[in-house]
């Protein structure tokens, strides 16, 4: 009790102060004064000790209510007196409380604004520390944005460092500077860099600048050039009477050389080597010349690398439109116009590829009595090989068929080189140009319409193709004329067709004599001194067919020494009843190789060397040179005679009465083969011996 | 000018001893060496096994008329004398000097003297020789010596045989003639042109070949081929075979071989019925000559490059090429 008791006092004595100082600042404003006063003695109080005293209080509130509850239950006066004080008391406790609800209500609030406060300050420090992150990634991304940057400078191609040192002058090189900064030696390669370049344009420009000038001064060079070939040309028209009264050809010489330089390569060659040729043996052996549309050969030359490429290309077109065609016409077999284009159309290529140049040059080879043979070189553009069409001029006409036959330009060109028949293209792309063209015949059926492609032909043209089979097999497309090949073969041809041609004249005239029956000695050799009984009534040429079907040529052809390229003939013999028919086969080559004989006797029966022992002795003589006389002649008269000779032994050996024996022979028949007397020895009269 | 050796004649041949080699000689003067070894049992893949091993040039250059071989020798009958040759050299590559020679002297320079013929007696002493000059030359074949002379054809030898000291020889002059051997005389002469189941005028007179056995003599030539009988000098048999002379005849095994200018050899029983006919590749024949032991061969060769072969008789087995 002594407890409460304090306490109140207490309360009241604060009390009284509150009151005292209230009614001292009352005259300003009573009410704010006193919140003033209370917030800050709320302030100043530790809410803790309000905490226990507000506890203390509401206990001795409690303790006085249960003591006045206690008096009432007593109802005396004396306890109504206490009770009086009691409630004075309890009041003032109640006081109390208030004021201590009130001070705990202005710190709760002063507690709140202090939260508040706290928190606005701690929101905004974390707005700071958002701002700041946000700059730091943006700054690194800044970095790296620089750090990837590339530069132009990097893609300028510098001069190499040891260059660099060497050559750029110090003040821009540095090198105490650069060699330990990269970046500082960029920047000085760069300068160097720029530096030179500078340099290198000012010299393109003066260049260019002198470049031109030369240009304008040729160009002025040529215009008075030009101004000259009026007066040249009017210098030439005037030394024309000149040229003639002295019959110089340099007007003609102009003219072919202008015209050559036109020619396609490999007939130009050919051109060249054989006008040397011409110079220097002669006119009178070989001549030649050009002939042809200029203007053509003029068109074609401006055309001429454009056209290949696009020959080129159609071919390879043609075989699949070819292709097309065909089975358009399979399908359509009925439209008869459709057929007839095609055939126009494959007649147009046909033509296209069988093109000859415009030019063509024309070789004559002539011989001392007048005979000439003049070849016609084409060169044709698209097969790329070389034919020859060929005339024989002669001086007088040929009397007789087989010596006309021989002084034919195929007989004098067949297998002028061995194995050079000229029935084919030497050419391995040949046969597939014209494929690829849509022909289907092969060469040689054109080599009627455009001449003889001969072996000789293209190696005098410069041109061989085996070197180039070699290399290419399938379509070599450029070949290109060899002129050491030309030279060589220019020369051995003139010769070799010169060496035959004089061959071919002389046999003419041997055979021409035969024709008529006469056998004339060969030049420089003594006539026969046996009289011949024997006289050669025919002579003629035969075709194959019949030597290959005559029983005595079996062997020949057999043992491959006669085919169908030699010169055929069949000459008839007679002496009486007896009759000799002898096939002779005349090599290309004559008189080279000797002609070879086939025999067959008809007389008593017919007799051949496949069966008469005797018919076989005098082939031997006349086909073989067993007798070692040398500078023996191998001409055909001389063999007839010997033939003769040989025919009239057998006969008067044979002991019939219709030949009486009128020759010299030591003995008629010798040894177990009983071999006749065939050969002729010189000695008296001359005698006959075997051996 | 042709190869002459197209136009190749083969006169003679003659086997070895050791009947390893046919050996055959031209008119060339050339002589074939055949290994018959090898062209009977040739090598698979071999394609020039029918062509000579060697060919060797005899030094005169004249043709080889006649061959014949003894064991010792290979006995070359060519043109004014007689060489012989061992068997060695000939088969060796290069042949050597020739081991004799015999000359035949002629009674003028000009004439040339062939020795058409060689015949060997049985007991291989003595060589008989059918010459050029009409007659026949005997001769020691010990060392050389010229024994006789056996005069009296008119013509040059064609042919020389014999049998039990008799010898027949055949000529030119259309006469075959017996000799005895021992008294070196004339024993008998036959003319077989003037009987006129053998003449053929239209070939001539001529007798080719003679050869004889015990009773029979076989002949022919421009004459017709005929069996003749030793002792009555008969024809017995006319043998009817289309040929245009004879070359070469002779007896084996109671037939008659006989071949010359026909496309075949005859094989004739005594009958004259032909027994096998073979074909030939020489246009005439000139020499066939045939061997029993160790294997049967007969080789027939002419005016051909080509000598035919056969094992059998009845067939042509092989050609050899003489090029």
């Amino acid at each position: 009790m002594g407890k409460e008791d304090v306490s109140t006092k207490k309360r009241r004595k604060i009390n009284t102060t509150t009151s005292s100082e209230a009614s001292k600042q009352a005259p300003v404003d009573v009410y704010t004064r006193v919140v003033e006063f209370e917030e800050a003695e709320a302030q100043l109080r530790p809410a803790e000790k309000d905490a226990s005293l507000f506890k203390k209080i509401c206990q001795d509130v409690r303790y006085l209510f249960a003591e006045i509850s206690e008096l009432k239950a007593k109802d005396t006066d004396e306890a109504r007196e206490k009770i009086n004080t009691k409630r004075i008391e309890a009041s003032l406790n109640l006081v109390a409380l208030k004021k201590l609800n009130r001070l705990e209500k202005v710190r709760t609030r002063a507690g709140r604004d202090a939260l508040h406060k706290e928190k606005q300050r701690v929101d905004s420090t974390h707005l700071l520390l958002q701002n700041l992150l946000y700059e730091a990634d943006h700054l690194n991304k800044e970095v790296t944005k620089c750090l990837q940057f590339k530069s132009k400078d990097e893609e300028i191609e510098l001069v190499p460092l040891e260059d660099f040192y060497k050559d750029a002058p110090s003040e821009i090189s540095r090198p105490d500077l650069t060699k330990n900064d990269e970046h500082q030696l960029q920047l000085a390669r760069l300068e160097w860099e720029l530096r030179q370049r500078r340099e290198l344009s000012s010299a393109c420009h003066e260049l260019v600048a002198s470049k031109e000038r030369v240009a304008a001064a040729i160009a002025a060079a040529r215009s008075r050039l030009d101004a000259l070939v009026p007066y040249l040309r009017d210098v030439l028209k005037s030394t024309k009477p000149l040229q003639e009264c002295l019959a110089l050809r340099l007007d003609d010489k102009r003219d072919e050389a202008r015209a050559a330089s036109l020619l396609p390569a490999p007939l130009f060659l050919l051109f060249a080597n054989v006008s040397a040729y011409s110079d220097a043996l002669g006119a009178e052996t070989v001549t030649v010349g050009i002939s042809g549309d200029e203007d053509e050969a003029r068109r074609l030359e401006q055309l001429s690398n454009v056209d290949t490429d696009l020959v080129a290309s159609n071919d390879s077109d043609s075989e699949q439109e070819n292709n097309d065609d065909d089975q358009r016409e399979k399908k359509k077999r009925h439209h008869r116009t459709a057929k007839v284009s095609k055939e126009e159309k494959a007649e147009a290529k046909k033509k296209e590829v069988l093109k000859k140049h415009p030019l063509s040059v024309q070789v004559s080879v002539k011989v001392s009595d007048g005979t000439a043979l003049n070849l016609i070189f084409s060169n044709l553009l698209h097969l790329k090989i070389v034919v020859v069409k060929f005339t024989v001029s002669l001086p007088k006409p040929v009397v007789g068929v087989s010596a006309a036959d021989v002084l034919n330009g195929h007989c004098i060109l067949n297998n002028l080189y061995p194995g050079d028949s000229g029935n084919d293209s030497p050419h391995p792309a040949t046969s597939y140009l014209l494929k690829s063209a849509g022909i289907s015949e092969s060469f040689d059926h054109f080599i009627s319409e455009l001449g003889k492609p001969y072996i000789w032909a293209q190696r005098m043209c410069g041109l061989d193709f085996m070197a180039t089979i070699t290399e290419d097999q399938k379509f070599a497309k450029n070949i290109q004329p060899c002129p050491s090949l030309s030279v060589s073969t220019v020369e051995n041809f003139i010769l070799t067709l010169r060496k035959r041609l004089k061959s071919r004249v002389e046999l003419m005239k041997e055979l021409q004599d035969l024709e008529s029956g006469k056998i004339l000695p060969a030049k420089g050799e003594v006539p026969c001194p046996v009289r011949l009984s024997g006289s050669l009534t025919q002579w003629q040429s035969i075709a194959w067919p019949e030597y290959s079907q005559s029983s005595s040529t079996a062997f020949l052809i057999s043992e491959g020494l006669v085919n169908t390229n030699d010169m055929l003939y069949r000459a008839i013999i007679t002496r009486q009843s007896a009759k000799l028919v002898a096939l002779v086969a005349l090599r290309s080559d004559y008189p080279k190789k000797a002609p070879i004989f086939s025999l067959t006797l008809h007389w008593n029966g017919t007799h051949h060397a496949g069966i008469n022992d005797d018919i076989r002795d005098i082939e031997r003589v006349i086909n073989t040179d067993q007798t070692s006389e040398e500078n023996k002649s191998l001409t055909l008269s001389a063999k007839i005679t010997k033939l003769l000779t040989c025919l009239d032994i057998l006969l008067e050996t044979s002991g019939s009465s219709e030949f009486p024996p009128d020759k010299v022979m030591l003995c008629p028949v010798r040894g177990r083969n009983r071999v006749k007397p065939y050969k002729f020895l010189k000695q008296g009269t001359g005698v006959f011996v075997q051996y | 000018m042709l190869d002459k050796i197209l136009y190749n004649t083969v006169l003679s041949q003659t086997l070895s001893p050791c009947g390893k080699y046919l050996v055959a000689g031209n008119i060339y003067g050339q002589i074939a060496v055949f290994n018959l070894e090898r062209i009977l049992n040739p090598e698979p893949l071999s394609l020039d096994y029918n062509k000579p091993k060697h060919i060797h040039n005899i030094e005169s250059g004249y043709q080889i008329c006649s061959l014949t071989s003894t064991d010792a020798a290979l006995i070359i009958g060519t043109v004014n004398e007689i060489l012989g040759y061992d068997w060695k050299t000939v088969t060796s590559a290069k042949v050597s000097k020739p081991l004799w020679r015999i000359k035949i002297s002629s009674e003028t320079s000009m004439e040339q003297i062939d020795v058409n013929s060689l015949w060997l007696s049985e007991d291989e002493a003595k060589l008989y020789a059918g010459c050029g000059d009409n007659n026949i030359y005997v001769y020691n074949m010990d060392d050389g010596r010229l024994l006789s002379t056996f005069k009296g054809h008119t013509d040059f030898v064609h042919s020389v045989h014999g049998k039990n000291q008799q010898l027949i020889s055949a000529s030119e002059d259309g006469s075959v003639i017996l000799w005895d051997t021992r008294t070196r005389t004339l024993q008998n002469k036959l003319t077989p042109h003037t009987n006129s189941k053998v003449n053929r005028p239209d070939i001539g007179k001529w007798v080719g070949s003679a050869a004889l056995n015990d009773d029979w003599i076989v002949c022919g030539g421009g004459p017709r081929l005929a069996l003749w009988h030793l002792r009555s000098l008969d024809a017995v048999t006319v043998f009817d075979i289309p040929d245009h002379g004879i070359h070469v005849s002779f007896f084996h095994d109671d037939c008659v071989f006989a071949g010359g200018a026909a496309k075949h050899l005859y094989q004739l029983c005594y009958s004259g019925d032909v027994k096998v006919e073979l074909p030939v590749s020489a246009t005439t024949v000139y020499s066939a000559v045939l061997r029993t032991t160790p294997n049967k061969v007969l080789a027939i060769a002419g005016s051909s490059p080509e000598i035919d072969l056969c094992t059998s008789f009845n067939y042509r087995d092989q050609i050899l090429h003489f090029r």
